[in-house]
């Protein structure tokens, strides 16, 4: 049976060659079956197109495609799902080349490949992969030209400048379209569980926990302050706040019955009585403005210093004075946040939630009650008894580290009396236990504390700036952070983690060497940190608020009227321009380089008054140039030899040393021109 | 109805001519079918970028958006500026085919994978460099006698991206003679010039004016080699025929009284095929028109598209 290819030779290659860049991101961390069937498929094409193979029969192609598919389900477990299903395309994509006979089926692998490309971007989404993809795009817009085009003589490089150009040009259009073009609501739920275990706060905590962070410099988020940013020792980070202690574990809790109206407020429908308190003691003080760039973290805890308020951006404002997501932070996400001080005017404490926060189990830690019911005989005022507790920590032999000894049972009791080696979890933990022991309601907070100034524009803060924390209730001041970490270790929080343990020298905080880089390293990594971050802001990070706001600044005000009349115009001038440089007769002339060479002898002889037709051939120019310039005529000879030699031999287009060797010719014609007259 | 309304507004836009520049009177561009389904991948990818809140996807279907943009303008330009001229003319019989010559004039830049077609004809493709000329030829079916005028041509281009069909309907003014349809026939409708004369058949034609053989000089006519003394071993000779008493036959269509106009002309057809196989010198005489005596292929041309053109008001 003889079978009429349809892709011509010369697009063959392109369209290979995008097929591999496009596979290449998910073959990297797929599953290695998949860059196998792939080097099967290009291995069998490459024979199939130089005649040795034929292209394999119905029945073993479903062969091949039912395996892929069974494949795919072995790896993934499912054949839903983003991860499976970007598998799956990767694997057809490469099983269509194999049967690529006709342009209808070159055009259903380019249009594979876009989705393939749109899945890289699903999971990769760095500046440097969204290069790769454009790079991508322009392979297959390269092989689309070449299928396009299928006379014999098209030459290869011609399909990749033609769909440069192209999507150079279609660049511009597309940035005004990412911002003009309006940013809407997901219309259904799509959500990106890929299963991939992210460091980050956990919604408890038992001993050990918050110190395992501290291993990773992943980054947890980035913030930009309108202004100046608050001392170090003042970047508390509020994520969570735990309530329930069963002896080993914070977790979070509310009071029994509560319902979600009463812990939450995202901004809609009537605003709760402790959302109104919050606000009018916020009034119009400024506090601290910034904006808060997540890292995808699958949770839905924010963090922010307290109290924040936020325009219910996708998120909502709890009663415990913490921001939560509308869903599990996945991708890039961003929030305003105005963090204001209100100590003194917080709604009062409930019966139900008091209760709930001098809750403790019923037995254990008794040492740890005793001394809590001690400070509480000597100290009536509860905010004594807070310092006490702080003295007690400061003037004991605690140590601060990062490694404390293993402890189970009585955690409380064994830490406070028994190894007093802890890190912050340790002494958040005591501390909250001792409180509630003592009767002052008390919890637990988890969050980041610190964070690292980027080019003086942006914190950043990192999972070992993970930290945990105290607050209590005092009468008339509301909830009061303390944080005991700072009484035993008080460079952690002016320093942050690395400063703490650079500090120490003593190697209490084991060894660092992660952390310890080397300055030009450090500078690199910042650098980098700043495009990403800016990437982060500006790309990914560019939605329905942020978006408004840009808009606002650009249009005035967003209107429908205003965006649609603003995309209209950008489109229209989009389109006359390069309408213009597409169409103008200037760049349209056809130029051989030999062809250049020889308009500039003409410009130049012109400029000094030889006027020759446009038409003159090489041999009317030499002799124009004898008549006017007779010494020029051997110079002027020598040219037009070389001209006529490059122009009408047998070897095809003269290459870079001919042109060159023609190049020096014209210049000694124009100084033959000069010299006599320097001469007079 | 809509079809001449159509093809109207078509005479007024694009009339006929010898040579047409395309421009973007008349270029017309609109997707192709894989476009269209480029364009639905785009708002696939759009709907996927919302969904996943993800930008880049959003920005990659920008991309591919303002691509297409960009690829109107270029499939635009790849026939914009383009030149053809009509050429020549091969002209046929009536129910077979002749063919037109259409030149494409590339000025300043070049012109790929154009398609040229008409009718239901299957296109031809060709590609045009900056500065050069390249020649087509197009098969037209000639149905009636007389001029036939090719239809519209449809130039057309997808060129570079496949995404858009950018194409033009080109009228050319050209014209491809239709010669009658040869009907054979007994009687030869003729007279040697002032007598009468009847020639029967091939076989016997001219046998009062044969005269005899003589040998094969390279360059006779092979229609008038005695094959069958050949058949008999005589050798190689040419059979010499004596010029008629005026030198010549003289085809009349007033000869053919009685028969429609068309069959009278098929049958002066057939015979000015036939007396010219034989290689035999004749003339042609039809109501206004005259052919005087000759012999050879320029003679045959002229006899046919004098036939062509009988009844033609507008000859030239």
């Amino acid at each position: 049976m003889a079978r009429i290819y349809q892709i011509p030779s010369h697009a063959r290659g392109w369209l290979t060659l995008a097929i591999v860049a496009a596979s290449l991101p998910q073959l990297w961390g797929g599953p290695l079956w998949q860059a196998g069937l792939l080097a099967v498929v290009l291995g069998w094409r490459a024979l199939m197109d130089r005649q040795r193979l034929i292209l394999p029969g119905r029945i073993l192609r479903l062969v091949l495609l039912v395996t892929t598919v069974a494949a795919t389900f072995y790896s993934f477990g499912r054949l839903h799902g983003p991860e499976a299903g970007t598998a799956l395309i990767t694997s057809l994509f490469a099983l269509k080349y194999l049967e690529l006979v006709s342009k209808r089926d070159a055009y259903v692998l380019i249009v594979l490949g876009y989705f393939v490309c749109a899945t890289i971007l699903l999971f990769h989404r760095g500046p440097a992969m969204a290069l790769y993809v454009i790079g991508c795009l322009i392979l297959l817009t390269a092989s689309l030209a070449g299928i396009n085009y299928s006379d014999t003589h098209a030459r290869r490089r011609q399909h990749l400048s033609v769909a440069a150009v192209m999507v150079l040009q279609a660049l511009p259009l597309a940035i005004a379209l990412f911002v003009l073009v309006p940013r809407i609501a997901p219309l259904w739920n799509m959500q990106l569980d890929s299963g991939q275990a992210r460091t980050g706060m956990s919604d408890s905590m038992s001993p050990g926990q918050v110190s395992r962070l501290t291993e990773s410099s992943e980054l947890a988020f980035r913030v930009q302050f309108e202004g100046e940013p608050p001392p170090p020792r003042e970047r508390y980070w509020r994520g969570l706040t735990y309530s329930y202690f069963d002896g080993t574990t914070w977790r979070q809790a509310s009071p029994p019955g509560w319902d979600r109206e009463q812990l939450f407020y995202g901004g809609r429908g009537p605003s709760p009585d402790w959302y109104r308190v919050l606000i009018n003691a916020a009034g119009d003080r400024t506090g601290y403005r910034y904006r808060v760039i997540m890292e995808p973290s699958r949770q839905r805890w924010l963090y922010a210093l307290a109290v924040p308020f936020t325009d219910f951006d996708g998120n909502a404002l709890a009663r415990d004075f913490r921001l939560v997501a509308d869903g599990p932070v996945n991708g890039a996400f961003s929030y305003s946040v105005r963090s204001v001080d209100v100590t003194g005017a917080v709604p009062a404490l409930g019966d139900a939630e008091r209760r709930l926060m001098l809750d403790l189990p019923e037995q254990g830690n008794a040492e740890a009650r005793a001394l809590a019911q001690r400070w509480r005989q000597r100290h009536r005022d509860d905010r004594a008894l807070v310092d006490a507790a702080l003295r007690y920590f400061r003037e004991q032999p605690f140590f601060y580290t990062l490694e404390p000894p293993r402890i189970a049972g009585d955690t409380v009791d064994q830490f406070l009396f028994g190894t007093r080696q802890g890190f912050c979890e340790h002494y958040a933990s005591s501390f909250t236990f001792l409180m509630r022991a003592a009767g002052i309601p008390a919890r637990v907070v988890a969050g980041y504390q610190g964070g690292e100034m980027n080019a003086g524009d942006y914190l950043q803060v990192r999972q070992y700036d993970a930290h945990a924390w105290a607050e209590v209730w005092l009468p008339g001041q509301g909830w009061v952070q303390v944080d005991p970490t700072a009484a035993v270790a008080p460079e952690r929080v002016e320093l942050g983690l690395r400063g703490a343990f650079e500090n120490a020298a003593d190697g209490a905080g084991g060894d660092f060497d992660g952390l310890n880089r080397l300055p030009v390293l450090f500078q690199l990594q910042q650098w980098a940190d700043y495009v990403d971050f800016n990437w982060q802001k500006w790309v990914l990070g560019y939605r329905q608020q942020s978006q408004r706001d840009l808009l606002e600044r650009l249009l005035g005000a967003v209107t429908p009227l205003r965006v649609g009349l603003a995309l209209l115009t950008v489109v229209l001038v989009f389109s006359a321009v390069l309408g213009v440089l597409v169409l103008s007769r200037r760049r349209d002339t056809p130029a051989s380089p030999l062809e250049r060479e020889f308009a500039r002898l003409h410009r130049a002889l012109a400029q000094r008054g030889l006027r020759a037709p446009a038409t003159v051939s090489a041999a009317q120019l030499e002799a124009a140039v004898t008549r006017r310039w007779p010494s020029a005529a051997g110079a002027a000879g020598h040219w037009r030899r070389l001209f006529e030699h490059l122009a009408y031999r047998d070897q095809g287009s003269p290459g870079a040393a001919d042109l060159a060797a023609l190049r020096r010719r014209r210049r000694a014609v124009l100084a033959s021109l000069a010299s006599p007259r320097r001469a007079k | 109805m809509l079809k001449q309304a159509w093809q109207r507004w078509l005479d007024r836009r694009l009339p006929r001519a010898r040579q047409v520049q395309l421009d973007q009177r008349r270029i017309f561009i609109f997707p192709t079918g894989y476009g269209f389904l480029y364009l639905l991948v785009s708002v696939l990818l759009f709907f996927g970028g919302i969904n996943y809140e993800n930008n880049l996807i959003l920005g990659l279907c920008f991309l591919m958006v303002s691509l297409f943009l960009v690829a109107i303008l270029h499939t635009f330009r790849n026939l914009s500026g383009l030149s053809l001229r009509a050429g020549a003319s091969r002209s046929g019989f009536v129910g077979g085919q002749g063919s037109v010559e259409v030149v494409l004039i590339a000025q300043r830049r070049p012109h790929r994978a154009l398609w040229l077609r008409w009718l239901d004809q299957p296109a031809q493709e060709i590609s045009v460099e900056p500065g050069e000329e390249s020649a087509l030829w197009l098969n037209l079916p000639l149905s009636r006698r007389g001029r036939t005028r090719p239809p519209r041509l449809r130039v057309e281009s997808r060129y570079p991206l496949g995404l858009l069909r950018s194409w033009s309907l080109v009228s050319l003014d050209q014209v491809c003679l239709a010669w009658p349809r040869p009907q054979e026939s007994q009687d030869c409708p003729a007279d040697g010039g002032d007598r009468e004369r009847q020639v029967a058949s091939a076989g016997q034609s001219g046998s009062e004016e044969f005269q005899g053989l003589r040998g094969y000089v390279p360059g006779d006519s092979l229609a008038q080699v005695d094959w069958k003394g050949y058949a008999r071993g005589r050798g190689l000779n040419v059979k010499l025929f004596e010029e008629p008493a005026s030198g010549r036959l003289w085809l009349r269509y007033d000869r053919l009284e009685g028969l429609p106009v068309e069959r009278r002309l098929s049958i002066l057809c057939f015979w000015v095929q036939r007396l010219s196989r034989e290689n035999r010198p004749f003339a042609l005489a039809l109501p206004g028109a005259e052919l005087p005596p000759g012999q050879g292929e320029e003679q045959r041309l002229r006899a046919l598209n004098l036939l062509a053109r009988h009844g033609d008001t507008e000859a030239h």
